[in-house]
């Protein structure tokens, strides 16, 4: 290439007053690192533009440089806080806004690990609720079923009849009669599961006549169990019927009582 | 403070770099007043010009590992920060609505590129003996920062004039400087 021209075509000026394109700029620091001549004429021009740009140069208001030296005095400040090593290396050259800047990003990470593992928290908490929810909504019920029972055997009106077993013993159950309302409640303290085409059917007995007051169903979990009214009971019986029960017991009851 | 010694540039860049106070001291003596002067064209209003200065000066204190003095002299690097941060000021948007800036669309700042006031110092002192035409093409590129593609739609001249004319005026503000 012509270095001479290249010279006095403009481009080093162009350089030196940053008017270059980046390319242009890189295409210029390559020749000058090549030919001394370059980089001989940039420094000539350099020389001749600080002095220019010195000679009777404006002086600035004088309340900027103690402004100015504060600034400086103030990043300063900020060095020695978060002192850096004192050797030229890599660490050295990162400077403050580096430093916070990896410390924001630290933080940053920090607060999203929390806020996942809070997140997680939070979602096995709100599982662990629901699930106590369910038990103490169950337990309620239960218990408000078990204190209603328990208010009916303590009232004065309910009479009381075991129906004890008419061929085995052990086998038991206990009728609460309100003469009051009429309501009937059976306990099944202890009656077997019967076959799979046999239900209970609990009577009452008037007169020598039998008045169906509903079939039992052995596996509900109920302490009392609310049957049909009885308007007026000599004796209470059970008796095992094909399922779905019948008009008149088809068996010899299993349990008898008498009020 | 004044200053009662003075430094090479190496030794300037050495102590600068140690973040050497009183070598600051000295640079904002001596070179103040030099960055005020290519600051001041560009940006026009008083008080921004000041908190430009301001601002090149503590980005050349932020910055000085940056520097490279294979690339060009300290002060080369130092008139490139005050330029940028001057036109930057140019370009933001407080400043286009405080001052009207005038646009490289607006006649007038494309036939008289001069402003009354500004050109008794530094550089501009240097262009006002270039020919009207080149010392237009100086504003508008080094004192204004359009680039070349700008220039060129804006004046409505093809865009290898555009550069031809400007490498010749630079070329011959060298021959003016030296």
């Amino acid at each position: 290439m012509n270095v001479k021209e290249y010279i006095s075509g403009g481009a080093i000026e162009s350089y030196v007053l940053g008017m270059s394109t980046e390319e242009e700029r890189r295409e210029f620091e390559s020749l000058a690192a090549t030919y001394p001549e370059i980089a001989k004429a940039r420094n000539a021009f350099e020389l001749a533009l600080e002095e220019q740009l010195l000679r009777d140069a404006p002086a600035p208001p004088a309340q900027i440089k103690a402004t100015v030296l504060s600034a400086v005095q103030t990043i300063n400040t900020d060095s020695i806080a978060n002192p850096l090593p004192a050797e030229e290396t890599p660490v050295r050259s990162m400077g403050i806004w580096k430093w916070m800047a990896a410390a924001s990003l630290l933080l940053m990470a920090g607060a999203a690990w929390w806020g996942f593992d809070s997140n997680k928290k939070y979602n096995h908490l709100q599982a662990q609720t629901d699930s106590l929810q369910q038990q103490l909504t169950t337990a309620t019920a239960q218990l408000n079923e078990m204190k209603a029972d328990a208010g009916l055997l303590q009232n004065p009106a309910v009479k009381m009849a075991a129906m004890k077993g008419t061929s085995n013993p052990d086998i038991f159950s206990t009728i609460y009669w309100d003469t009051a309302s009429k309501d009937v409640y059976l306990m099944l303290n202890n009656l077997p599961q019967p076959a799979g085409d046999k239900q209970y059917q609990l009577w009452a007995l008037l007169g020598g006549q039998p008045i169906d007051l509903g079939m039992i169903e052995v596996t509900q979990k109920r302490l009392l169990y609310r049957m049909k009214n009885v308007q007026n009971a000599e004796a209470f019986a059970i008796t095992l019927e094909p399922t779905g029960g019948s008009t008149a017991p088809t068996s010899t009851p299993i349990v008898l009582s008498k009020l | 403070m004044s200053t009662k010694f003075t430094y090479s540039e190496e030794e300037l860049v050495i102590a600068l770099r140690k973040q050497d106070d009183l070598a600051f001291n000295y640079l904002y003596d001596h070179y103040a007043g030099a960055l005020y002067g290519v600051i001041k064209p560009i940006v026009t209003d008083g008080e921004l010009t000041n908190d430009v200065l301001q601002e090149a000066f503590v980005n050349i204190w932020r910055r000085m590992d940056q520097y490279d003095e294979t690339k060009g002299r300290l002060f080369t690097w130092m008139l490139n920060i005050a330029r940028n941060a001057a036109i930057d000021k140019t370009r933001s948007k407080g400043f286009q609505q405080s001052q009207k800036h005038q646009s490289i669309s607006d006649a007038e700042s494309i036939i008289n590129p001069s402003r009354p006031g500004y050109d008794d110092y530094g550089l501009k002192k240097v262009l006002l003996k270039l020919k009207n035409e080149q010392r237009q093409l100086i504003d508008l590129s080094y004192y204004q920062g359009f680039t070349h593609e700008q220039i060129a739609k804006a004046l409505d001249i093809p865009l290898g004039t555009v550069k031809t004319r400007i490498r010749t005026a630079l070329s011959q503000l060298r021959v003016l400087l030296s």
